[in-house]
């Protein structure tokens, strides 16, 4: 360290160092010339025979200095002088490398950043590496069959044995944890989504969301308030005081100030609670794709949900999700040891029957530093497919880089050849060449990191597409940048090495002697490892071609779905009078009242009510069947209640019989207009007007039913846009609706949006309690179902254009450089009757091999790639023909256009001119 | 030159070290006396290049193993004085031993008893 820290100071300090070791050497001199004179001879020839026996006086200094301080480094800075000296002199080239390194390690930053958000980082509180996640994992197999008797929250498949895992469980699950996990959890916790929910404040009403919260949920989380206290076990206790902690941000957004909340009294929907706290800020709660806007006891559920009570004691109902902190010095190996069985025996002890017993859930802990990974599981597959395009963007630049270099180390021969001759290394050069490398990267690094900061913003405007609750925020950090570092230094290597070692490799008399003629019999060693990257570059840019004809294939298949209804024109919102207070049966009419005012809003054609929208969100299903038809394997009918002119409004085609309308009730025999597809798959074809159906089993939100179908409506996506068209049975709205939630749609003339704040004026007259929320255009809400593939169209396309933009620039270079050294072949050619035709034919088929050779290596990696994606894609094959076809077509018509530009100077070489250039 | 120079650069650099190290075991002085010294010592057989001599000592300076200063020289003149360090004296300790070693293992094999007995 001291050594180090010396020759430090010695390359800081250098000149005085210098001077030092100068006067020692001249002090050596004169002793020694004194000593001769002494032995008796002149003072003149004294100084002359002592300075013959000192030597070389500048090796001397050379072999001193290089004991000071390190003789790497300063040829490194000596290295880095002559590269910016030789960038600075090619300064087209430069520009274009650094510009194309820039877009790549930029694009791959910007990507990287998102990645890193997903997957590295921890959750902001105290020791996120001890808390664990608790999920079950359950076989595969038919949901009937299972001890799970009703849900609410999400499960997903298991990717490797197609099972189930879920993290929902039944509050019983989580008081045996609380109570028998102690040994191995210093603290078990409980949460479970709000929903959105009517959050009044200072008279102001609005839509928010929000968390339950178990009693030791803050302490096991170890957050500290900002402002007043945060939740206890005390508070989460049926009949204690109702209280809710906000989050730091929303109690900005609604009191100003975090340090103003304690204390304010608010209503949520119309139940009142008294704010106890504010949370951290930076603190969201446990799972980074939300960010809830308040956390409420969980016992205080009973005060704003039906059955709540039920739900604490249902040993078959799942719903609460839960996670733990770990005792010091216990693994999460031996808590999943001790807790499998306990929550084995505990979960045998509520089944129903034998099947149920057969398929047991079993525990399975997580580690939960990172919180629960909702977002990891929707969103890593679409970046590793993003990371893997920018990745090939970066290495087809650097074959592009690599490629220029080559055809510059040739030109550099003869340089090169004289640094040898005069006692050059050979490493040393390939380090001096290296270095110019790295550092022309280094610059592209740097600027690709600024690209970066702007592709981030971008990225995260295009992943939200325009969703409010979009929380992904990811930014330039330690990480983020050390891979941007890496990047550049690793691509400037990549590109630089092989160029360095081929011009190193130099026959020096050869070299020096050579003349521009001379080089053309060295030409086809060249050449060849040349086209061999240009043919790369080209398999590589169909590849991307491929995959962006693909996403762009599906994102057309999705926009051309039949959607059975009229998209444009058409305006959604929501809102919720039940949560605002209102209660049956006048709430009914206080929406049919809402729904008249809209119609008679000038321009708006039409107004409709559901009590879901069509798309963007999940459907309600029931077995609402003909009386005597037994459930047919796969899902149950969907249900949506429908407001009188529904159709109308939406345009969908009434086939048989009526819609619905302002004097259906919704009493027995309710009526119903049933879809085609439900026709189709429950009554054969057969005509089914008058007939009834009906639903006995008690469903969460209709009890027994029966209906009579009085029409039939044409298919409608409902749900999802993919797959076949789903069985629907439309039911009146009008009828005690237990969630109160209601969507309004209009049918407008011009731009729907016009309409938002006439649609909230009315609103507000009618009663400011009630926020009107998620006002959009039904082609808007379209469009972000098709996020994905809109995104993964439109961002491949991009990357796709760029990549074969690049492929043409290496082709290009590569048939400059061809045209360039066959001028002399050229010339004499056509001095000897060659048309122009015929020389732009050579020039060409040399450039169509190349295209070949590059298709060849490219469709075989592009089926592979495709098949990749496969997932991604929708109503198109991984190998569709007619995309395979264009792909080639277009890369084929870029690289022809590519080689066509220097063909064609080829063609206009003046013979008398090249000839004698030779 | 008769610099010993039996072996690598290493032994004869390290060989260089132990002259050095030696010589001002007997007390500080600078670098031309030292150069007079060991040639004086070893009754002209080594004599030690000033090319080899001033990167060596700077190379111990910078080891730690002598220490250097600008002293006025009897004559009036400004020269750097080495100086021992502890660690110096440690390193010349060790440094002898190894010597010593070396030159026993040459001394054995150049002149085997065995042979002489013959």
């Amino acid at each position: 360290m001291s050594q180090f820290c010396a020759r430090l100071r010695a390359l800081l300090h250098r000149r005085t160092k210098e001077d030092h070791l100068h006067d020692e050497l001249q002090f050596h001199l004169d002793q020694e010339a004194e000593e001769l004179q002494a032995g008796g001879i002149s003072a003149e020839q004294a100084r002359q025979v002592a300075r013959r026996e000192l030597g070389n006086a500048t090796l001397v200094h050379e072999e001193t200095r290089a004991v000071w301080t390190w003789i790497g480094l300063e040829q490194l800075i000596q290295d880095c002088r002559y590269g910016i000296r030789t960038l600075a002199a090619n300064k087209t080239f430069s520009l274009l490398a650094i510009l194309s390194l820039a877009l790549g390690i930029g694009a791959n930053t910007a990507i990287y950043s998102f990645m890193d958000w997903l997957l590295m980082r921890s959750l902001p509180v105290a020791n996120p590496e001890s808390l664990v996640v608790l999920n079950w994992r359950a076989p595969a197999g038919s949901s009937r069959d299972r001890v799970v008797h009703g849900m609410s929250g999400t499960t997903w498949k298991d990717g490797q044995s197609g099972g189930t895992i879920a993290g929902i469980f039944p509050y019983p699950a989580f008081d045996l944890m609380r109570t028998h996990a102690t040994t191995v959890f210093s603290s078990v916790f409980a949460y479970y989504p709000t929903r959105r929910v009517n959050f009044m404040a200072n008279g102001q009403a609005e839509m928010a969301s929000g968390e339950f919260v178990s009693g030791g949920y803050f302490s096991g989380l170890a957050v500290v308030p900002s402002a007043g206290r945060l939740l206890g076990p005390a508070d989460d206790q049926a009949g204690a005081p109702a209280v809710a902690v906000l989050s730091f941000a929303y109690s900005q957004k609604r009191f100003g100030h975090a340090a103003k909340a304690p204390g304010q009294s608010i209503a949520i929907n119309d139940v009142p609670f008294t704010v106890a706290g504010v949370a951290p800020p930076g603190f969201f709660g446990v799972d980074p794709a939300a960010a809830p806007d308040f956390y409420l006891p969980l016992h205080s559920g009973l005060l704003l949900k039906n059955d709540f009570d039920k739900a604490l004691l249902e040993q078959n109902y799942y719903w609460i999700e839960m996670m733990a902190r770990l005792r010091p010095g216990v693994s999460l190996g031996q808590a999943q040891a001790a807790l499998g069985p306990l929550f084995h025996r505990w979960v045998d002890s509520t089944v129903a029957n034998e099947r149920e017993r057969a398929k047991l859930p079993e525990l399975q802990l997580r580690e939960g530093a990172a919180g629960l990974d909702t977002l990891r599981r929707q969103y890593s597959k679409p970046l590793y497919v993003l990371l893997a395009m920018v990745a090939l963007i970066l290495v087809i630049s650097c074959i592009n880089i690599a490629n220029l270099l080559l055809a510059r180390a040739t030109a550099r021969r003869r340089e090169i050849a004289v640094r040898l001759s005069i006692g050059a290394g050979r490493l040393r050069v390939i380090r001096q060449l290296l270095t110019e490398s790295v550092l022309l990267s280094s610059l592209g690094g740097a600027l690709g990191v600024v690209l970066a900061i702007w592709g981030i913003r971008a990225l995260t405007v295009l992943l939200a597409n325009g969703r409010e609750d979009f929380t992904m925020s990811p930014g330039l950090n330690w990480h983020v940048l050390g891979v941007a570092a890496a990047l550049a230094i690793l691509t400037g290597i990549l590109f630089g090495l092989a160029p360095a070692i081929a011009s190193t490799r130099v026959d020096v008399v050869g070299a020096l002697k050579e003349t521009r003629a001379g080089q053309a019999g060295r030409r086809s060693r060249r050449f060849s490892s040349s086209q061999m990257l240009v043919a790369t570059q080209i398999g590589m840019s169909l590849v991307m071609l491929l995959a962006a004809g693909l996403f762009v294939r599906t994102l057309a298949n999705l926009q051309s779905v039949e959607l059975g209804f009229n998209r444009e024109s058409v305006l959604l919102f929501r809102m919720n009078a039940k949560q605002a207070g209102h209660r049956d049966p006048a709430m009914q009419t206080f929406y049919a009242d809402l729904q008249n005012r809209f119609r008679a809003i000038p321009g708006v054609q039409g107004a409709t009510l559901t009590n879901s929208p069509l798309l963007g969100e999940g459907t309600m299903s029931g077995p609402l069947l003909p009386v005597g038809v037994k459930e047919l394997p796969g899902a149950s009918p969907h249900i949506l209640t429908a407001g009188s002119d529904f159709f109308a409004t939406m345009k969908v085609p009434v086939l048989f019989g009526r819609g619905l309308g302002q004097r259906d009730q919704f009493s027995s025999p309710v009526a119903a207009v049933v879809s085609e597809a439900y026709v189709r798959k429950y009554f054969g074809g057969q005509n089914p007007i008058g007939q009834q159906i009906s639903m006995t089993r008690q469903a969460p939100l209709l009890g027994d039913l029966t209906a009579q179908i009085v029409g039939i409506a044409g298919d409608v996506r409902y749900g999802t846009l993919k797959g076949e068209f789903r069985a629907i049975v439309y039911l009146p709205f009008d009828q005690p609706w237990p969630t109160g939630d209601v969507t309004y749609a209009l049918r407008t003339s011009g731009d729907p949006l016009r309409y938002a704040g006439t649609v909230r004026e009315i609103v507000r007259q009618a009663d400011p309690r009630v926020p009107v929320t998620d006002i959009k255009t039904q082609a808007a809400q379209i469009d972000q179902i098709m996020n994905q593939e809109i995104l993964f169209a439109r961002l491949c396309s991009a990357f796709a254009m760029l990549a074969v933009l690049i492929a043409c620039v290496g082709l290009y270079g590569t048939m400059a450089y061809f045209v360039e050294r066959r001028a002399g072949e050229i010339g004499i050619r056509m001095a000897l009757g060659a048309r122009r035709g015929d020389v732009i034919w050579m020039v060409l088929r040399h450039a169509v091999a190349l295209g070949m050779a590059g298709l060849a290596l490219g469709l075989p990696a592009a089926f592979v790639a495709s098949r990749l994606v496969e997932s991604f894609l929708y109503g198109i094959e991984p190998t569709d023909r007619v995309t395979v076809l264009v792909s080639v077509g277009m890369l084929l018509a870029a690289l022809l256009l590519a080689g066509y530009v220097p063909a064609r100077r080829a063609s206009q070489i003046d013979p008398m001119t090249a000839v004698r250039g030779e | 030159m008769p610099t010993p120079s039996i072996a690598g650069v290493d032994l004869l650099r390290g060989t260089l070290d132990l002259l050095i190290l030696r010589t001002l075991l007997a007390g500080p002085t600078h670098g031309h006396a030292i150069a007079k010294h060991i040639q004086r010592t070893s009754e002209d057989l080594l004599k030690v290049e000033t090319g080899s001599l001033y990167p060596a000592l700077h190379r111990l300076e910078a080891k730690g193993w002598v220490a250097a200063a600008w002293e006025i020289s009897d004559k009036g003149k400004r020269a750097r004085v080495y100086k021992l360090t502890p660690r110096g004296r440690k390193q010349l300790v060790a440094e002898q031993s190894k010597w010593e070693t070396f030159s026993r293992a040459m001394r054995l094999v150049t002149n085997p008893v065995g042979q002489e007995g013959q």
